[in-house]
């Protein structure tokens, strides 16, 4: 139905005099727009019913040196073919006010916000002005994404306090949770408003470990940057370090041998089995189901041990660089590993059987946490949490990348938005990449695993780039510097859009539900907070 | 009931079936092992993250599988600081998360020791020197025992937690 061109030609019918300039950048196209008009062509898009475009990426660049310009791109994706089209504005030299699309769309909100913090460019309009990733006691004025805004600032503390949101009456009560939570998870503020035992409000205060990732990255250069991108979230370093390295690979026209296309699909696939599959079982523990979660530790635990074996490192660290892979494996190798995972296949449909017999596991999974389709489609939200409330998207069968384009996966989808939901469709995936697993070692070819980078491209060209991994699309986008530097790397983890719609699967559940509504959301808070 | 009972005695026990671990680099200090002496052989352990990217995280939460189950040893993962003996401090430690490790070590009662886990708590890793780092853990809290790696693996983590407890005379 609407590709991205139906789209062009309809905003041009309806804005005639908002577009600048059309381009298209490897393949996507771009509009330059206006910036008075933006929140207009913004609300057309995804509001207009043939084309539903769902804003997933929203980016600043500041240009400085080469131009005294801040420079706004919108990433939409069109509702029916998942086409991407990209809206740019851009602010001259002192303009800092840019015009919020927030009152039309959910899904912007934590971008403003964060483009307030880290640029210091102001949505005017936006409904919520508080400081997103700047705690309260950074200093004034403070940008860290500035150009003028040096690395290594030793950062001064001053006085103040996150105020939250408040629900006032007789019997309402605030019960704050974290940042240092009970058990081994990563830090983050929990603030609940109660009457009695429904939850009446949930407000996330975030950004704890925020390690300034993002201008980290612009002291690299662009081909030795692949071991920070691993460690923006451990548990997703291939996803991660995959995605860094097809937006440099895109940068400096690098063909990637099909061999280890493969191979990144391959490693991908384990990466996805061991995550669920642990999910799965913590899930379970969450509700004081322990038998499932002690097996799935130890299927995790061998899933990480084969990662090893083939690798050197439990995480796969290093497998990914670019212009392929760093790591080949012998066709024994790959006999052998097919043969434990399709032990552990059996060995984990006789768990899912057993678990989903018991009765305490399905009262408390079934319509606890629900996330409905309309909210999820509100805030944009994606990966195995949009997939378990209907939103029908994967980059992997969307945007293929790595070897996707010939083995081609069969997309999960559950409808009711709930924890059980969540749960089948994690199951349903570890059954997927178990048989994409099978399919890549009959159909791997011979041949290099690594094609050299040649060349460096120009200053200022940028590249997108997109990966479908296990919590859902990380989205990259890389932009050259001189000498073979980069000048800007947005990391876009899906946590970051998928955080924001836990406040309103909670609503209406009791406290003592919301780890395990947590669980099944499980995103990443270090993903997140870069 | 009978799936489980073949499911359970199918699995058997995987405790223990792991590569052994490398030998450390960073040995206990005898200091470290003359503070943790208290303790005797159990500990419980409270982790806190300054700051790591989660893979430390995930391989603390390994020790507590039926692979290494870190509980047959006496090492306890607690809920409070209160409850704790030792902290584990993972991840360089970020300026919002600076006072909230120190108001930690504050409330673990003494005696009390701290392990730095990883890389990056030691020496802040690939994070060193950002705006938002404010340095490693020992900056701000004093550190007993240090256990390398990016992440260490449970292994390693396992047999510090072991020399640490041994029944060793200390002088």
């Amino acid at each position: 139905m609407a590709d991205a061109q139906t789209a062009i030609t309809q905003l041009k019918e309806a804005y005639p005099d908002s577009i600048v300039e059309m381009s298209s950048i490897n393949g996507t196209p771009r509009l330059q727009v206006k910036k008075d008009a933006m929140p207009h062509l913004a609300h057309f898009l995804q509001t207009h019913p043939d084309l539903r475009g769902a804003l997933s990426l929203l980016w600043v660049v500041d240009h400085r040196p080469r131009e005294t310009c801040y420079e706004l791109c919108y990433l939409f994706t069109l509702s029916e073919r998942r086409d991407w089209l990209l809206l740019c504005t851009d602010l001259y030299g002192e303009d800092r006010l840019f015009h919020s699309i927030t009152p039309h769309i959910h899904a912007a909100k934590w971008y403003e916000r964060e483009i307030r913090d880290m640029f210091g460019l102001i949505p005017v309009g936006h409904p919520d002005m508080r400081r997103l990733v700047r705690h309260e006691h950074w200093p004034k004025g403070s940008h860290p994404l500035k150009k003028d805004f040096r690395w290594d600032t030793v950062l001064e503390r001053v006085q103040g306090q996150h105020v939250f949101r408040r629900i006032e009456g007789e019997g309402v009560f605030e019960v704050a949770v974290g940042p240092i939570h009970a058990g081994i998870i990563e830090p983050g503020h929990f603030r609940f408003s109660v009457a009695g035992e429904p939850i009446m409000q949930l407000e996330l205060h975030h950004f704890w470990k925020h390690r300034g990732v993002e201008k980290l990255f612009e002291r690299q250069q662009l081909t030795e940057a692949v071991p920070l991108a691993e460690r923006v979230s451990g548990d997703t370093t291939v996803g991660h370090s995959l995605a860094y390295c097809q937006a440099v690979e895109t940068l400096m026209q690098v063909g990637v041998p099909r061999r280890a296309r493969y191979l990144r699909s391959f490693f991908l696939e384990l990466e996805r089995l061991y995550n669920h599959i642990g999910d799965v079982g913590a899930i379970c523990t969450d509700v004081a189901y322990s038998l499932p979660h002690a097996h799935c530790g130890r299927m995790k635990e061998q899933i990480m041990q084969l990662n090893d074996r083939l690798t050197g490192s439990r995480f796969m660290r290093g497998v990914n660089c670019v212009g392929g892979v760093g790591t080949d494996l012998t066709n024994e190798q790959l006999t052998k590993t097919i043969a434990e995972l399709d032990d552990l296949e059996l060995d984990f449909t006789e768990l899912e059987k057993i678990a989903f017999a018991n009765s305490t596991l399905k009262d408390r999974v079934e319509t606890t946490g629900v996330l409905s389709d309309r909210i999820a489609w509100d805030h944009g939200v994606m990966g195995v949490v949009g997939r378990a409330s209907g939103i029908d998207r994967d980059i992997r069968r969307d945007h293929p990348f790595a070897a996707y384009d010939e083995l081609p996966p069969k997309v999960v989808l559950y409808r009711y938005g709930d924890v059980r939901a969540r749960m089948r469709v994690r199951i349903d995936e570890i059954h997927e990449s178990l048989r994409l697993i099978r399919e890549i070692r009959q159909h791997i070819p011979q041949g290099p695993i690594v094609a050299q980078p040649t060349g460096s491209p120009a200053s200022g060209t940028w590249a997108l780039s997109a990966v479908e991994g296990w919590r859902g699309e990380i989205l990259y986008m890389v932009m050259a510097a001189e000498n073979g530097g980069i000048h800007r790397c947005k990391v876009r983890d899906p946590s970051f859009v998928n955080w924001p719609a836990i406040q309103y699967a909670v609503l209406g559940n009791i406290i003592p539900d919301f780890p395990v509504i947590n669980k099944s959301f499980n995103m990443s808070y270090s993903g997140n907070d870069l | 009931m009978f799936p489980i009972l073949k499911k359970s005695l199918k699995a058997g026990v995987v405790t223990g079936q792991h590569p052994k671990a490398e030998a450390s680099q960073e040995p206990i200090s005898s200091e470290a092992a003359q503070n943790a002496k208290p303790f005797r052989r159990s500990l419980a352990i409270r982790e806190v993250d300054t700051g790591s990217c989660n893979a430390c995280e995930m391989e603390m939460n390994a020790l507590a599988n039926p692979v290494y189950d870190v509980e047959r040893f006496g090492v306890h993962i607690v809920a409070s600081p209160r409850h704790a003996d030792a902290l584990v401090v993972t991840g360089p430690v970020t300026v919002n998360m600076e006072r909230a490790l120190k108001d930690v070590y504050k409330q673990t009662p003494n005696p009390k020791i701290v392990i730095a886990l990883g890389d990056c708590a030691i020496n802040c890793g690939i994070f060193k020197g950002s705006y938002a780092v404010t340095g490693p853990v020992e900056r701000h809290i004093p550190v007993d025992v240090r256990i390398p790696g990016c992440p260490p693996r449970p292994a390693e983590i396992l047999n510090a937690f072991q020399e640490l407890r041994a029944d060793k005379d200390v002088d």
